[in-house]
């Protein structure tokens, strides 16, 4: 398994280019913007083929290599300037781990621990012990038995049993919760509708998602202030703010935002963001478009052509999926590349990366980071003649 | 002859040493790391405009999502000059290389949006910024303005309804009372009144008379929030950030066909703006008040005829000073507060549901039976609205009004 990243790259997460090797700063647009997937080089020392995860923060990139002798390697801030990045001795043996701005978690068979990314110390910031038997589901950070793990303190948040909490998904300030029966529930700030439960009020408990109740879900995600999920038919919902169009609905900011780019880049003095109506109807365009800036309900994304979504990540306003064929789909904020159809231009309607199908390789899982996208392939089997 | 980034520079600390980024530990070393870069590369020869731009673009978006995370209120302040410091390399970017007018416009915009969103950073440098650029504007611009004068015949002269006030519901009147009068008959007991000839040695009506020209010259390329729909209350009410010219183009003007309303409402233009503070005083009846000086919010309110406040209440003794144009309003007692029908919700919690011009008396039966007084304010003159009176406000034509809530 290969991974490709795009996006954001200013710590030379994805990628290093020379400068940063020589310790220099790099200030190229084309080296900060990598519009182009780009195959991420893993830790030399690693001699095994597969990585098997990735997970990235604003800065960073963690890559977690799971078999036999497991470990966990840093890259972009901080990293040292040699090739393979940070080689985190601390995490031998770890089991999952997750990345925020500020820390480092990872999870042992027998314990989880934090590590303050912020400063160099010998020690984790916070740990606890867990108990694990090798019969139950393997860990899924950030759940934890009897709960999960935040991205700041206090780390332990304790959830109730009956949730049956099976994986779960954090933003800065709200969460989303899938439970072992397929239902969803999210709490935290819902200012932009990112809670899906119709308003715009903020819950301080776990609430269920009533308007998926009887759908089970198998996959959820979360964005800045987005949330999306999956249902076991392979069916998109996605929910939240939309103002870089993450939803991949019609969206009045990134058209507003698009026209601006467009006539500043075209020489037009343009002082204001707001569109004239008169422009609009010089287009051609009489019909009445519906824009939606936050949908406070899940809504059913169909990402045409028709196809089954395996698995979606997001990033803070960009969203990514994956399908059963093997294509890859990104839609919202695309200002650093992070879409990766090789332009740095948000899109309110998904998108098939076409790379992947260029180069013949079939997208097998997609994870985000902040402002970037990786998407993990192996090679398409090719058709006997 | 001083080109205008010697001008900017002149403004900045000498060197990259002096320059500084202090910080919590609420902003991730990072991002400090990103701000040192801006930083070295504002006093470096060796570097491209594009790189410059870039990396305070990437303070920009990072701090911007920041300031749109939770709450405004709890808005971390260092995230907010983290963003203020985007916006001052942003606007070292673009005007450090022969700037074309458009750019310094740009430059000009980015500097309120650190004054708007951002917090106060190097001894306000934004604000002593964006007075040079102002300056620059000006001087490109002394050409060419000879259509200003047809414009204002463009605005619409028709005031539909005007409302005829009865003598008996009339707010009553008191010409420059003493600081006791108004104290006894007004202020202790909560009562209101319009105040006659205490604004008359404003120089916005005298010295320098606010008139859209003289809104242009003074700030007609600075960037302020307009709100957009008839009334606050409304599904289709917004908000929407517009130059001063684009506002008056828009929504006083009615260039490009605009149906829609747009109101200069609830702005704290004059912390903005410091040359329009100095054309309007604060009144002294305020020092009666328990409060400092420093706490009084003073406010713009700028827009066309028809703009509407819906009734609603504040949780401070207000000087609503007419300077432009006529409103019509409204006042019931907070005694009265049963029959005005309050929206249930938090957010709407000091606003009727009644349109006071319109009432659903069938909704709002009670509505008919409280009492009230009202009047037509003229400019020139000032009506206080005790703490907590109901108000509901109409304007009549083009208005620019100022208000002052105090305690």
């Amino acid at each position: 398994m290969r991974w490709f990243g795009f996006g954001f790259n200013a710590f030379g997460q994805i990628y290093v280019h020379e400068k940063l090797m020589k310790g220099e700063c790099s200030n190229s647009v084309n080296e900060v913007k990598v519009i182009s997937p780009t195959e991420l080089t893993l830790a030399n020392h690693v001699d095994r083929s597969d990585c098997c995860q990735i997970r990235a923060s604003w800065s960073r990139r963690a890559s977690l290599h799971l078999d036999g002798d497991s470990c966990v390697c840093l890259e972009g801030f901080g990293a040292s300037s040699a090739s393979c990045g940070i080689h985190v001795k601390e995490s031998r043996g770890c089991k999952d781990a997750s990345i925020s701005e500020s820390y480092l978690t990872l999870a042992f068979s027998d314990r989880i621990e934090s590590w303050d990314l912020q400063k160099e110390e010998k020690t984790p910031t916070w740990s606890m012990e867990i108990k694990t038997d090798n019969s139950g589901p393997p860990l899924n950070l950030p759940v934890v038995p009897g709960g999960y793990i935040a991205t700041k303190p206090p780390f332990y948040r304790s959830l109730s049993p009956h949730l049956k909490a099976k994986s779960l998904a954090l933003s800065a300030e709200h969460a989303i919760l899938l439970s072992a029966s397929g239902a969803v529930y999210t709490w935290g700030l819902g200012s932009h509708g990112q809670l899906g439960h119709g308003g715009l009020t903020s819950e301080e408990e776990p609430r269920a998602v009533e308007a998926l109740w009887g759908m089970p879900m198998s996959c959820v995600a979360t964005g800045g202030w987005h949330s999306v999920c999956i249902s076991d038919g392979g069916d998109l919902y996605v929910w939240g703010w939309n103002e870089s169009g993450q939803l991949g609905l019609p969206s009045r900011g990134l058209r507003k935002a698009l026209q601006e780019q467009h006539s500043q880049q075209a020489g037009i003095p343009c002082q204001d963001a707001s569109t004239s109506p008169a422009e609009e109807q010089q287009e051609g365009e009489k019909h009445e478009e519906v824009f939606i800036s936050i949908q406070a309900f899940p809504a059913l994304l169909d990402i045409t052509p028709s196809c089954e979504i395996r698995t979606v990540s997001c990033g803070s306003r960009h969203t990514a999926a994956v399908t059963t064929t093997g294509d890859l789909y990104t839609w919202g904020w695309g200002n650093y590349g992070q879409l990766g159809h090789q332009t740095l231009i948000s899109s309110d309607e998904p998108q098939r990366v076409e790379f992947f199908r260029e180069q013949q390789m079939r997208v097998v899982n997609v994870v985000c980071g902040m402002w970037n996208t990786f998407a993990a392939v192996v090679k398409e089997e090719v058709a006997c003649s | 002859m001083t080109t205008l980034w010697s001008k900017i520079s002149a403004a900045l600390p000498l060197n990259e040493e002096q320059f500084p980024l202090q910080f919590s530990d609420k902003v991730e070393s990072s991002v400090v790391e990103m701000l040192k870069r801006c930083r070295q590369q504002l006093y470096s020869d060796a570097t491209s405009g594009t790189s410059r731009m870039l990396n305070a673009q990437i303070i920009l978006d990072f701090s911007w999502e920041k300031l749109n995370t939770g709450t405004w209120r709890h808005v971390d302040k260092e995230w907010r000059r983290v963003y203020s410091y985007g916006c001052l390399f942003k606007v070292a970017a673009l005007c450090r290389e022969d700037p074309s007018a458009d750019e310094v416009l740009q430059a000009v915009r980015t500097c309120d949006m650190g004054l708007l969103m951002g917090a106060a950073i190097m001894d306000n440098i934004l604000q002593v910024i964006v007075r040079i650029l102002q300056r620059e504007v000006r001087e490109s611009t002394k050409e060419g303005d000879e259509s200003e004068h047809a414009e204002v015949k463009r605005i619409k002269i028709e005031c539909p309804h005007v409302p005829v006030i009865k003598e008996e519901l009339a707010v009553p009147r008191m010409k420059c009372p003493s600081l006791e009068s108004f104290n006894t008959n007004c202020l202790l007991p909560l009562k209101p009144v319009i105040l006659e000839g205490i604004i008359d040695h404003w120089p916005a009506l005298n010295q320098h008379p606010w008139s859209i020209e003289y809104l242009r010259s003074v700030a007609g390329c600075r960037t302020v929030p307009v709100e957009v729909g008839s009334r606050y209350t409304d599904e289709e009410w917004s908000q929407q950030l517009l130059t001063v010219n684009g506002f008056i183009d828009r929504y006083i003007l009615n260039k490009d066909g605009e149906e829609a309303l747009g109101y200069l409402a609830q702005h704290q233009l004059f912390d903005q703006i410091p040359e329009l503070k100095e054309d309007i005083r604060l009144p002294d009846y305020c020092c009666l008040g328990e409060g400092d000086e420093d706490d009084i919010t003073v406010n713009a309110w700028f827009g066309p005829g028809g703009t509407v406040s819906p009734l609603h209440q504040d949780p401070q003794q207000n000087f609503l000073a007419q300077v432009v144009g006529s409103k019509y309003i409204r006042l019931y007692s907070p005694e009265d507060t049963d029959k005005l029908y309050p929206h249930q919700s938090q957010l709407l919690h000091n606003t009727s549901q009644v349109e006071v011009e319109n009432p659903d008396t069938e909704r709002f039966p009670e509505f008919a039976k409280a009492p009230y007084l009202e009047c037509v304010l003229k400019p020139g003159e000032v009506l206080f609205i005790p703490v907590r009176h109901w108000h509901y406000v109409r304007s009549l034509e083009l208005s620019f009004s100022v208000s002052f809530w105090w305690s």
